[in-house]
C-alpha cells in the first residue's frame, strides 16, 4: 500500500464502480495518505486502507452498490408535505 | 457527584485513577485505533480509556478511545468511586433522575472558539477521522452531542434536543445523519421541512463525560438533556450560544455548526452498529458544515461500536435502563430494578415484588410498552425482588428453578421492533417473549416452592468482615 497523490488518475469508486471520484483531502503531513470520495454512492476511503476498501475488485460483494438503485433505498424520516404559506393579512 | 467541566478535567481523573492508557508510538488511522480499542473491549469490564498521541499524516492530532468503556470509568463520569458496584450506579443514576431539572448557566465565551474555519471548510483536515469496521461506508462521527431546536418553537429551551445520532462524513463539509422518526431530532426535521426550511444544526465533539450519556438517553421530547445533565451532576451546567442560537456545552473540544437541507436525502451506511450486525444503507438527511470551531490542540473522542460487549454498551447502559424503571415503577412502585444493559434493552431483567399471582406476567408486558420497550424489548426476564438483576448468577438460577416453561414463557407475536435487529421478520417486526421467573404465588399455585434455602444466621456480618479481611491482602 502506498499513498496516492494528487498527480495520479483519480480512482473508480470500489463500491459502485462510479467512474467519477474526488479527492477530499490529503494528509496534514504531506504523502501520508490521501482521502477519496464517490458523489454517487458516498462512500469514502483512504489510499492506505486495505485493498477490500480500495480496490473495485477486492471490496467485499456484500457491501458493493448499483447506481441506478439508490433511489430505490429505504427513505427515512419520510419528507412531509409543504404547509402553506400564511395568509397574507 | 462531580461536575467535570470538560474532557481534559476527566481525561486528567482517568490518568489519576490509573484508568487512563497513553499511547505514544505513531497508530495509523486505519486499521490501529479501531482494533486497538476493539482489543480493550475484550479485555473485561474493568479496561481504561485510550489515548493515541501520534496518528500518522497529522503533526499533532490527538485521538482517545473508550473513555466510557468499563464500569470504573462509567462510575467516575457519574462522579463515583471507581470501585461502585454496578447495582449502587444503577441507583444512584435513577435517584439523581428524579432530581430533574436543573438549571443552566449561560457565558459568552468557551475554549472551544479558540480556532474558527468558516471559509473553504474541511472537516478531514482538523478531525483524524478513521474507518471503524471495514464494511463502514466511510469514516463516521459516533459521539457527537447533535444539538437542534424545534422550529415550530424556537425559543422555548425545553423542545431543544441532544440526541447522539451517527454522522457519516461524506465529504469535506457534508455528512449524512441518521435520524429515524423515533429520534426527536425527527419531529424537528419534520417541522423545518414543512415550511421547506433548512435546519441550524450544532455538533459538539470530545465533550465532558455526562452530557454524552444523557444525549443518549430516551428522555421526553419536552425535556431538555442539559437540564437533566445539570440535575445529574449537583450544579447548573455551562453553555454557550452559537451565532443561530443553539445552546453547545462550554467544555466541547469542538463544535460545527451547519444546516440540514431542507427535503434532501441522499445513501448513507453502512456502519457496524449495536446489535453486531451492519445497518444497511438508506436515504437520509443532510447536513452541511459551514464553520468549524475547535481548541487550539483538540482531542477527538470516539466510540468503537462492534459485536458486544463494547464502549458502546456502556454509554447505552444505565441511560437504557434507568428511563424504563422509572416509567414502570412510576405505575408499579413494586418494581425494584431494571436490568437493561444487553443490546441495548433486546433483552430486559426486571425484579419486582408480586402483589398477587399472575402480577409479574402483567408487568413483563407493560416493559414492551415503556418508550423504549416499544421498539427494543424482546426478551423480557421477570425476577422476584430478592434477585439482583445485575447479577447473572442470581437471574440464571430464577430462571433455573422458578420456570416451568408451559405457564411461565410466553410469546407475543408480530410487534414493532427497531429496524437494526436482525431477527425481525419482515424488518421491523418480530415475535417478543415473556419468562416469569418469579415464585408463583396465590391464586397461581403452581410448583412446589415451600422450603427456599436461607443464608445461616451471621452470614450477612460476615460479609462485611471478610469485605474489609480481603480488601487488605497484600497484593
Amino acid at each position: 500500500m502506498s499513498a496516492a497523490t494528487t498527480d495520479q488518475p483519480l480512482p473508480i469508486c470500489p463500491r459502485c464502480r462510479s467512474a467519477t471520484t474526488e479527492i477530499h483531502s490529503t494528509s496534514p503531513v504531506p504523502g501520508v495518505w490521501t482521502v477519496f470520495g464517490c458523489p454517487t454512492c458516498h462512500y469514502v476511503w483512504r489510499s492506505t486502507e486495505p485493498e477490500q476498501n480500495t480496490n473495485p475488485d477486492k471490496y467485499p460483494e456484500v457491501f458493493r452498490l448499483n447506481p441506478e438503485s439508490l433511489s430505490e433505498l429505504p427513505v427515512s424520516p419520510v419528507i412531509p408535505p409543504l404547509r402553506p404559506p400564511p395568509a397574507k393579512s | 457527584m462531580h461536575a467535570y467541566q470538560d474532557l481534559r478535567e476527566f481525561l486528567t481523573v482517568l490518568d489519576q485513577e490509573h484508568q487512563l492508557l497513553t499511547i505514544t508510538d505513531q497508530v495509523t488511522l486505519e486499521p490501529d485505533i479501531a482494533a486497538a480499542a476493539c482489543a480493550l473491549a475484550k479485555m473485561g469490564e474493568s479496561t481504561p480509556a485510550i489515548k493515541f498521541e501520534k496518528v500518522a499524516g497529522y503533526s499533532d492530532a490527538r485521538v482517545v478511545m473508550n473513555v466510557h468503556g468499563s464500569w470504573p470509568n462509567h462510575a467516575l463520569a457519574i462522579g463515583m468511586a471507581k470501585d461502585t458496584p454496578l447495582r449502587d450506579q444503577f441507583f444512584e443514576f435513577v435517584r439523581r433522575y428524579h432530581l430533574y431539572p436543573g438549571t443552566l448557566e449561560r457565558v459568552q465565551t468557551a475554549p472551544w472558539q479558540e480556532v474558527v474555519v468558516d471559509k473553504d471548510v474541511n472537516l478531514y483536515d482538523v478531525i483524524p477521522l478513521f474507518r471503524l469496521n471495514s464494511g463502514d461506508a466511510g469514516f463516521f462521527l459516533d459521539k457527537a452531542c447533535v444539538v437542534s431546536r424545534d422550529p415550530d418553537d424556537w425559543d422555548n429551551d425545553d423542545l431543544e434536543n441532544v440526541g447522539v445520532y451517527r454522522l457519516q462524513v461524506k465529504g469535506p463539509n457534508r455528512i449524512g445523519i441518521q435520524a429515524v422518526p423515533q429520534h426527536d431530532i425527527a419531529r424537528h426535521i419534520n417541522h423545518a421541512e414543512a415550511r421547506g426550511e433548512d435546519l441550524p444544526i450544532a455538533i459538539a465533539l470530545g465533550t465532558e463525560p455526562l452530557i454524552t450519556l444523557m444525549a443518549a438517553t430516551p428522555m421526553l421530547y419536552d425535556q431538555l438533556e442539559y437540564k437533566m445533565a445539570a440535575a445529574m451532576q449537583g450544579k447548573p451546567y455551562r453553555l454557550v450560544k452559537t451565532s443561530k442560537g443553539l445552546d453547545v456545552p462550554w467544555g466541547a473540544e469542538y463544535v460545527l455548526e451547519g444546516r440540514l437541507l431542507a427535503r434532501q436525502r441522499e445513501p448513507e451506511g453502512p456502519f457496524g452498529e449495536f446489535p453486531g450486525y451492519y445497518s444497511g444503507c438508506h436515504n437520509y438527511p443532510v447536513i452541511e458544515i459551514d464553520r468549524i470551531s475547535h481548541r487550539k490542540d483538540p482531542i477527538y473522542d470516539s466510540v468503537y461500536v462492534g459485536r458486544p460487549w463494547t464502549e458502546l454498551d456502556y454509554l447505552q447502559a444505565m441511560t437504557t435502563c434507568a428511563p424504563i424503571f422509572v416509567q414502570l415503577n412510576s405505575e408499579f412502585p413494586e418494581v425494584v430494578a431494571v436490568n437493561a444493559l444487553y443490546t441495548h434493552g433486546l433483552v430486559v431483567i426486571v425484579s419486582t415484588k408480586t402483589r398477587y399471582g399472575g402480577f409479574a406476567k402483567a408487568i413483563g408486558l407493560r416493559v414492551l410498552t415503556t418508550t423504549h420497550g416499544l421498539g427494543y424489548a424482546k426478551i423480557v426476564i421477570v425476577v422476584d425482588a430478592d434477585v439482583d438483576p445485575f447479577n447473572l448468577n442470581e437471574v440464571m438460577w430464577a430462571v433455573s428453578v422458578k420456570v416451568n416453561p408451559r405457564g411461565d414463557v410466553f410469546v407475543v407475536p408480530n410487534l414493532a421492533e427497531n429496524l437494526l435487529d436482525p431477527a425481525c421478520s419482515p424488518t421491523g417486526i418480530v415475535d417478543k417473549m415473556i419468562i416469569d421467573a418469579t415464585t408463583p404465588i396465590a391464586p397461581d399455585i403452581r410448583g412446589n416452592y415451600g422450603q427456599e434455602l436461607d443464608r445461616p444466621p451471621g452470614t450477612a456480618a460476615w460479609l462485611d468482615k471478610l469485605g474489609a479481611l480481603v480488601k487488605g491482602l497484600p497484593k
